[in-house]
Formats: C-alpha cells, structure tokens, sequence
C-alpha cells in the first residue's frame, strides 16, 4: 500500500505542478460540450424536433387568419405575428430566407371574404351537378426556409395543409348546417335536439374520435426522466471523451520517465511494475471523477443560463459512479499502453488523439449510432466509448438500472485488464 | 531475473562462485538485437565486500550492459550473478533492497523538490514515517542539500542535480553501491564532494562499483580497476599492481594499450 500511495501522491503533485496540462484537461471536455449542445440545439431546431418558428403576416386582417392562428397555436409550431402596416411579404421572405424564421405565411388582402362567399357559393350550385364549378380557390403564401431538412419541410407543410384543411371543413360544415335548416325548416321538420340544432355540426366534428397515444413503456422519456435531447446526450458522451483523452497525459508521463532515466531507477528499486501502473491509474481516476463532475455541473447549473435543457441525473446514481470508475479504468489502461508501446510524446500524443477521436466518432459521441450507416453502427461495438455511452444513455436516457449495464462495465473492466496485461508485457520484452 | 546457469567448460563451479563476494558475476553473455557482435562475453567480476571497485572502457565495451545486468534491469542471455552472495534470479527483491544503484541520466522529477523526490524514492523502498524523514535529511545533509530541501529540482544546477541523484542512490543505505559515471559535466566542486562522500561511504563499509571515463577519477578513488572492452574484462588488479605490471608509466597510458587509439563513436 505505501508503494502505491506513494505513486499516487507523486502523480497528483506532478498533475497539480502542469497548472496548464490540468486546465487543458478540464477546459477542453467543458468547452466542447457546451459548444456541441449549442450547435445540437440549432439542429434539433433545423430538425423539427424543437418548436418552428412560423411567420405570419396577415394583409387581410379577417377571420381566415384568426382561425389560423388558433390551429397553429394548439401544434408544435411557434407563431410570430407580425405587424401588417409595418411589413410587407418581401420582408417576410427576406426574413425566412435569412434563416431567422423556418415558415412564413402571407394572408393576401381579401382572402377572407373571397373563402366565405366560395364556401357559400359551393351550397348554392344546381344539386345536380356532380361537381362544383367555377369555385375559386383561397391561396395563402408559403415561405420556406431552404435551410431546414426535407423531413421538416414535409411535416410543417402537412401540419399547415391540415389546419387549412379543418378550417374549411369546418366552414363548409357550418354552411351545410345552415343550408339543412333552411331546408327542413320549410318542410317543417323539427330540429330541436338534432345536431343540425343551432352550430352544433362544426363542434361535434371537432371531437375527437380517434387518436395514437405513445406506450411510455417504450418511450425515451420513461420513468419520470426527462426527455430525449442533446444535453442528456452530450454530459455523459462529452464527459466520456474529456476521459479518454487523459490517456494522452498518461502516456506522456510514462514517456517521460522513460526520456529522463528514471524508468531506469525505478526498475533497480523493489517495486512492481504493475504497483507503478496500479498508482498511475489510480491518480487519473481521480482526474476523471473530477473531469465527470465539472460537465455535470456545467449541464445542470450552467446549461439553464444559455438557454439549454437542465441535464437531469438518473436516481441509479451508484451505477452511474460505476460506469464513471470504469469509463475510466479503461481510459487510464489505454495510456498506459501508449506510453509503453510509443517512442516519443510526439508518437503517443498524434496516435493517441486520433486513436480517442476515432473511437468517439465510432462510439456515437458525435453522431449517435442509430444515425450512422449500419456498417458503421455493427464496427461502433468495438469502441470502448460506446461501452461507458451505451451504459450512460441506459441510465440516464432509458431509466434502466445495474443490471441492464453489467455487460458494458464487464467490456470496460475488461479493456482496462488487456491494455494493462499486455503493457506489462510489453515492456517486459523492451528490457 | 532469467539468468541461465549456461555453463562453459571450466567454469563447472559456476553457480557456487562468488559465494562470499559483496558483487559477482560468471560468464555473463548478453546480445543484443540487431548486433553482430555481443554486448557482453564470457564477463566475470568479483567485487570483494567494502571494495571500492572501478570499471573502466572506452564507448561502447559494455560498461553500461555490465551495470544494467549487475542490477537487475535487465537479465543476461547466460551466466550468473550474485550479490552478498544471493543469486539475483531467486532473491530479486532482497537484493533490491539492499543495492543502491547511481544511474547516470538524472532520474529524478523536475516538477518535484528534493525533498519531495526522495520522499517518493524512499517510500519505494518500503521505508515510511521517522525512518523516512530522517534518510531524507541524512541524504540532504549528504547531498548539502538541505537549504534547497524544499526546491523544484527543475531549478537546479547540474552539479545540485547529480548530487541529489547520488543522496536518491544512498536512501536505502545500500550495503553494495553501484554507481554509472556520476560524475559527468558538473563542475569541480560538485565533484570534489562527491568524491569525498564515496570516500566516506566506503570506509564505513559500503561497497562501491564504479564507472567512469576519467581514468584519473578511477585512480584517485578505486581501491581495484578492471578495465573493459568487447564486453569483457580485459585487466584488472590495483592501480599500482596494474603500472607495475605493464611497465607503462600510468593508467591513461595502459587504458590505451589495452583498448587500442581507433576512436570508439559508437
């Protein structure tokens, strides 16, 4: 135990002697996972997955944009109404264009009344036509920003075409109301406690019949976490790559060691190498505990002030801590192994900042894996931030506990035993 | 260590040999990869306890093998070594304790006081509290060191630095000292004390193994010199016995003789 804690101690001061390879080590995670989840954040907006922003400039001022406004405000759509006097639909289209708005809609002047008496003239045709004629068709103007992806051109358009679509049911439903009334009234027909009684047609046709409801068994947002978004994936999968890259540190003390003679001290004294490693080990250990709770802090108190989701921590808060100590069991051992394997701090530091940003892309730290190809998602199983990512989003994301993460933790456990055996190894065969 | 009792004729006696030496090694062989001719060949050395034993050669002879071997850095292809009579491939660790080793890059932590790097080395050696703290000012006082206890070594002069790596050597108060040119690029003061503080450890019964390429150095000091090339001893015996022998009127004269005037670059 002295041996080891003697190591560890050494390690801790010469970490806390390199002020600026320790601010690096903590900077670097906790800028680049604020940066991402802003950028994130724009993407889950161009996306769809956040609220549009929609334009409306009503030029007629009737009742055609007041019914609009009330389908737009009951659906995922975010409306901004702008002053008519003050913009035209030229600033409209410059503003959609410009990105700042994802939709914009114009009312063209008379498009109300033009609607109302179409929809009335559609009743007064002869009944035996089988189609309407000369009906005049209501246009609004649709901006789209070209920005946005495909899949939410398509949906915002659908979601506009759908309200416009209730909207003249509606009218045309009020109308055919009024037209039975007339009718059967002249017939003398009683329509007390009918639905042709009064308004009551659009009403009963707003209710509801039938609907999807989400099964929360299966939803992302089950167990009471909060829901998918990118600061539930960015903490962990941010925090995990700060980790790994501590790997490059590592093998630059061993570097190091190695470059000054004292490797050569150390292996004349009465002191394993694998007590040397353990001390390294436990000292990064340290480092990546401390790496985790800064970007936990930074989602929980920081994301809030800008604008961003609050991170919310799963109440497995055990299983979380382990898959933390064994993120960075791994993280520890794969530095170990660059610094025993590499020549030189130039060597260790190019392959192992490769080595980490490939293993982070493969892992689904920039891209989440179910969006890459399905080559691409088979190959992710082999990196070991998919492991430590993987066991986070079932914690965080999926509301799973121990059990459901014991076979990444045993992958990690298990990469941290290899990387070690096989440093040992080689630098057996190096003497 | 993988030494293999590989034996050659005449040396039948190989595993017993060097029973009652303080350092001794017997048919050492050790080859490199990559190199046609071995590092060391058919090497034997008997350091006798309290010696103060010097071990000469131009670049390249296998001094630094020799050493490496001698301390269980690394294992000889074949041959045997013992130290107070322990063989090293079955008491690693008990022979550790008790060998000092001076390498001759500065093994110590920059970013760490003196103070702070002994303290790290001693802990190594399994030494903790009192005992700890007093090696610690026993090898400051040692080094002259003890204004600078508290210093980072990065600040240091060289001659401060090698000083320190000689106190790191002696933290275990090693019963067999083995020291690799120690004395390289300081200035004279820095050396007269170390000299001085071998001296004094040698004559309170530590052995000393010495390598050097000043051949003066190794006269002043070394009580037996053996000198080194193509990875074996060539001559040794006292200074005295060795200018008696050859006739030659002194050691830098026979060093030449015996390892020949070609410049050695490699």
């Amino acid at each position: 135990m002295l041996k080891i804690s003697a190591t560890i101690a050494k390690e801790l001061l010469l970490l806390l002697r390199d002020r600026t390879g320790l601010l690096v080590l903590f900077l670097m995670p906790a800028i680049l996972v604020v940066v991402i989840t802003l950028v994130q954040e724009n993407v889950m907006e161009l996306t769809g997955q956040n609220k549009t922003l929609v334009l409306l400039l009503d030029q007629d001022q009737g009742e055609l944009g007041s019914l609009l406004r009330k389908q737009l405000d009951a659906g995922n759509l975010e409306l901004v109404v702008w002053d008519e006097k003050r913009h035209d639909s030229a600033d409209l289209q410059a503003a959609v264009a410009g990105g700042e708005y994802q939709i914009g809609i114009v009312i063209p002047k008379g498009a109300s009344s033009r609607f109302l008496e179409e929809t009335e003239r559609l009743f007064q045709q002869d009944n035996g036509t089988e189609k309407p004629k000369n009906i005049v068709t209501t246009s609004l103007r649709l901006f789209v920003d070209p920005g946005i992806m495909a899949g939410l051109r398509a949906g915002v358009t659908a979601q506009l075409q759908m309200s416009l679509t209730t909207i003249a049911l509606e009218a045309k439903l009020a109308m055919l109301s009024r037209t039975l009334q007339g009718t059967l009234g002249t017939l003398g027909v009683p329509l007390d406690r009918t639905p042709l009684d009064g308004d009551k047609l659009p009403a009963l046709f707003r209710q509801p019949m039938l609907n999807l409801t989400e099964d929360p068994g299966a939803s992302r947002a089950a167990g009471g976490l909060a829901p998918y978004n990118p600061v539930q994936q960015n903490v962990p999968a941010w925090a995990l790559f700060g980790m790994f890259f501590t790997a490059i540190p590592i093998a630059g003390s061993i570097l190091q060691e190695r470059r000054s003679g004292i490797s050569i001290r150390l292996a004349a004294l009465p002191v394993s190498l694998l007590v040397l490693f353990a001390g390294k080990a436990v000292a990064y250990i340290g480092v990546c505990l401390c790496q985790f709770l800064l970007i936990v802090l930074i989602g929980t108190f920081l994301f809030p002030h800008i604008g961003l989701p609050c991170f919310t921590i799963s109440m497995h808060l055990t299983a979380v801590l382990l898959t933390v100590l064994l993120s960075s069991l791994a993280a520890c051992g794969f530095g170990i192994f660059l610094g025993v394997a590499c020549n030189s701090y130039e060597q260790a530091s190019t392959l192992g900042a490769t080595t980490v940003v490939a293993a982070a892309a493969l892992g689904g730290v920039m891209v989440p894996v179910y969006a890459m190809p399905h080559a691409m998602q088979r190959l992710s199983i082999i990196s070991p931030l998919n492991w430590g990512l993987t066991a986070f989003q079932d914690l965080l994301l999926r509301g799973y506990a121990l059990p459901a993460i014991l076979d990444n933790l045993g992958r990690l456990l298990l990469f941290f035993a290899l990387t070690v055996l096989l440093s040992w190894k080689i630098s057996r065969l190096r003497q | 260590m993988g030494e293999t009792a590989s034996m050659k004729p005449g040396n039948a006696s190989l595993p017993e040999a060097g029973l009652h030496c303080a350092l001794s090694a017997r048919a050492l062989v050790k080859r490199y990869k990559n190199s046609d001719h071995p590092a060391l060949h058919d090497f034997n050395l008997d350091v006798q306890p309290g010696e103060f034993f010097g071990l000469l050669g131009p670049n390249g002879a296998g001094k630094t093998t020799a050493i490496s071997i001698l301390t269980g850095l690394f294992p000889p292809d074949s041959g045997v070594v013992r130290v107070m009579g322990m063989l090293f491939r079955e008491k690693q660790n008990e022979i550790k304790q008790i060998l000092g080793l001076v390498p001759q890059n500065i093994g110590l932590y920059d970013k760490l006081t003196a103070q702070e790097n002994l303290a790290f080395f001693g802990k190594l050696f399994g030494i903790s509290g009192k005992r700890l703290a007093e090696r610690i000012q026993q090898s400051l006082v040692f080094a002259r060191l003890t204004e600078h206890a508290l210093q980072s070594v990065a600040t240091f002069s060289t001659g401060m630095k090698r000083r320190l790596n000689l106190a790191v050597g002696l933290l275990n108060a090693p019963r067999v000292l083995v020291l690799d040119e120690p004395c390289v690029g300081i200035d004279a003061q820095s050396r007269h004390l170390i000299h001085a503080q071998l001296k004094n450890l040698n004559q309170r019964g530590t052995t000393i193994l010495y390598t050097t390429h000043y051949i003066e150095e190794a006269q002043e000091l070394c009580s037996r010199i053996g000198i080194i090339d193509n990875g074996r001893i060539v001559k040794e015996g006292t200074p005295a016995a060795l200018l008696q022998q050859s006739g030659l009127a002194n050691l830098e004269e026979l060093f030449l003789h015996l390892t020949g005037k070609e410049l050695r670059d490699s």
